[in-house]
């Protein structure tokens, strides 16, 4: 187990410092200059690049730039508010994020557990085939359909919750975003819910449990549940990762001050150090929670463990 | 004399017990000899056929398909409008359809809300644009919805073929040799499919087009960069389980190349899996190009796809509802459909695969 985990961080931070090789060699191909405005002349187009070391060799450039970003100071802003740190401007954006994408995983898990159970209990009848339809139609249809659709309906229409998000009510503004955002990883879920508990319900120890007398609720969750829940786990983590993606337009549409609009702004005006960090914190996190998944399923279920190290 | 009486002198060993006819009774098994009957032999593909069109998601989305892909091609000829064309004078009109605007429907009328309330108006009669049919409505800048909307499709589906040459030549590939070679030769593509598949999508392809021209190729190159790492764990795994079989070992002392028992022998063993996951990966090709048209990443104006129509009608959805319907409508068919057709196709080609 210590020779899987170490070699599953050892890859996890080398493909982290492939990352931060791949965006610095990408920022540095990038067209246009940060400093754009033509009132400047060359001297002190030197003088700007010298202050923010832009004249030094690549390679320099390179190791100053991976131990700054390590030590989590990203730099500072060319466009989108001069001279703000990075870090600044993402402190106050990264917990928006974080709490519609934490609320999207935690509705889109529950609801998706309890259409993918109900699924599999009811086997073959109108409450599977709905289910079927809804987890379908819930992978297939973008977040930002159902983002659109939910905006237009219940905040623009009945207005219930407000279409744009406001800080004052950022309970309320953050539900619209979460539930579309949950729509993709609920019906997920449910599909893999179901199909591990059709598989868990035929095998021979449910057979078993059934005939020593355990009553239905016990049945179901206690013995069944707990041994579909397994793989459940690891399709979770590249759901989170897709939930990053969808954001990005979610947050676009409910007017939402998070790191995916930030990220978009910094796109279009050109503000590097702004994208380079962003893409190195998504990098980050997405390493992160890989790493964080593999390692828990390798304690949860020692098949994996045995068959990857046999690899 | 009763029959227990004499199982019990059987029992005792007195008499020995001979079987009477009340002891047996008929099996009534006809409906399990109905089910033994002769097939004629009938190829793989035929039975691939069957099964799939026996279920009916599966052809609904067969259907859209085709219907999307049919209006695709002459859906844009079908009136006098470009997809470019703009005429100011005519922005904003709702769908209005000849026939149709008799019952009442699409007839262009539209209601707007209003400090005041709510009202419905006509810009058609308001204008006197007595013989103008717009039959999705016009944008802000005059263009036909109808037209843009169907060579936004056109985009849509040529990612979705670009998706699929990529799954099929790059991920497919890569997977196969990987997997037939092993060793070294595996250990380090494994390495490397490890450390691009740790860059989150979302930041190749942003920062790929950062680099590039926005447009078309650049999407597909970005594809390329992204889609075929789910392609290629598939054909590995596919071929760790066939390379040690026998078919591969006669084979190969018959005298057959690697690259001979790679794409002939063990490719056609493997079609329905890659098949499959060819058929999966095209929704999310076309989100990412939807997707990346939407934030402002894809084609460049005055093209269109489906994303920047989307984008489009997003700044007046709430205003003009209408123009952002189409383009959403078939986006959402499109995307549905081409998942209906693959969990068909996997049904289809693998019967004893479990189901998902």
């Amino acid at each position: 187990m210590k020779k899987y985990m170490l070699k599953r961080i050892l890859t996890s931070l080398f493909t982290l410092l492939a990352i931060l090789l791949v965006l610095f060699i990408l920022m540095q191909l990038m067209p246009g200059s940060p400093f754009n405005d033509e009132k400047l002349n060359d001297d002190q187009r030197l003088a700007l690049y010298a202050k923010y070391g832009l004249d030094q060799p690549v390679v320099v450039q390179f190791f100053k730039y991976v131990g700054n970003m390590l030590k989590g100071d990203f730099g500072v802003s060319y466009n989108i508010s001069k001279n703000t740190p990075i870090s600044q401007l993402i402190q106050t954006r990264l917990p928006i994020s974080i709490r519609i994408g934490g609320f999207a995983v935690g509705i889109g898990a529950v609801m998706g557990l309890v259409l993918g159970l109900i699924a599999a209990i009811k086997h073959d009848t109108i409450w599977d085939s709905l289910a079927t339809v809804i987890s379908v139609i819930g992978v297939s249809v973008p977040s930002y359909v159902f983002a659109l659709a939910l905006s237009y309906s219940l905040g623009f229409k009945l207005e219930w919750f407000p279409m744009l998000y406001s800080a004052k009510e950022a309970f309320q503004s953050s539900v619209l975003p979460s539930v579309a955002l949950s729509m993709f990883t609920m019906a997920s879920i449910a599909r893999f819910t179901r199909s591990e508990m059709l598989e868990v319900l035929g095998s021979d120890y449910m057979l078993l449990a059934e005939s020593k007398g355990i009553s239905g609720s016990a049945l179901i969750f206690r013995h069944a549940l707990r041994n579909a829940l397994i793989p459940i786990i690891t399709v979770l983590a590249p759901l989170i990762v897709d939930l990053m993606t969808g954001s990005l337009v979610v947050e676009k549409i409910f007017a939402i001050p998070g790191v995916g609009s930030l990220l978009v702004t910094a796109i279009q005006s050109n503000d590097y150090n702004v994208v380079i960090a962003l893409s190195f914190i998504y990098s980050a996190m997405y390493i992160g929670i890989m790493l964080v998944v593999d390692i828990l399923y390798g304690i949860i279920d020692p098949r994996i463990r045995l068959t990857k190290e046999g690899d | 004399m009763p029959k227990e009486s004499k199982m019990a002198l059987a029992a005792a060993g007195e008499v020995p017990y001979v079987p009477s006819d009340e002891d047996f009774r008929l099996k009534n098994n006809a409906g399990e000899i109905a089910i033994d009957t002769n097939f004629a032999a009938q190829s793989f593909w035929k039975d691939v056929l069957i099964r799939y069109f026996r279920k009916i998601s599966a052809v609904v989305g067969l259907v859209l398909i085709i219907f999307i892909t049919a209006m695709a091609v002459v859906g844009p000829q079908m009136n006098d409008y470009t997809y470019s064309g703009q005429n100011l004078s005519q922005k904003n009109l709702a769908p209005r359809v000849k026939g149709l605007e008799n019952l009442g429907i699409f007839d262009g009328s539209e209601t707007m809300n209003t400090t005041t309330g709510s009202k419905k108006v006509n810009y058609y009669q308001e204008k006197e644009l007595d013989d103008v049919y717009y039959w999705f409505g016009s944008d802000n800048f005059g263009r036909d919805i109808w037209t843009r909307t169907w060579t936004g499709a056109r985009v849509s589906l040529i990612i979705a073929v670009a998706a699929a040459v990529i799954d099929m030549v790059i991920g497919m590939s890569y997977g196969l040799i990987s997997g037939y070679f092993g060793g070294k030769v595996d250990m380090i593509m494994q390495r490397f499919l490890e450390i691009a598949n740790g860059i989150p999508r979302l930041v190749i392809v942003t920062l790929l087009l950062l680099v590039l021209q926005p447009g078309m190729l650049t999407i597909i190159f970005a594809l390329m960069l992204t889609e075929w790492v789910g392609m290629s764990r598939i054909a590995r795994a596919e071929m760790l389980k066939l390379k040690e079989q026998e078919f591969v070992l006669a084979s190969r002392t018959l005298g057959a190349g690697s690259f001979f028992i790679i794409f002939r022998e063990v490719l056609p063993n493997i079609i329905g899996p890659i098949i499959t996951q060819v058929m999966f990966s095209i929704p999310t090709a076309i989100f990412t190009e939807a997707f990346l048209s939407f934030v402002g990443l894809g084609i460049p104006v005055p093209q269109c796809s489906l994303g920047s129509l989307i984008s489009e009608g997003f700044n007046s959805f709430t205003t003009h509802p209408y123009q952002i319907v189409p383009p959403i409508v078939v986006m959402a068919l499109l995307m549905l459909s081409f998942n209906l057709v693959a969990d068909g196709l996997r049904e289809a080609l693998d019967p004893k695969m479990k189901e998902m």
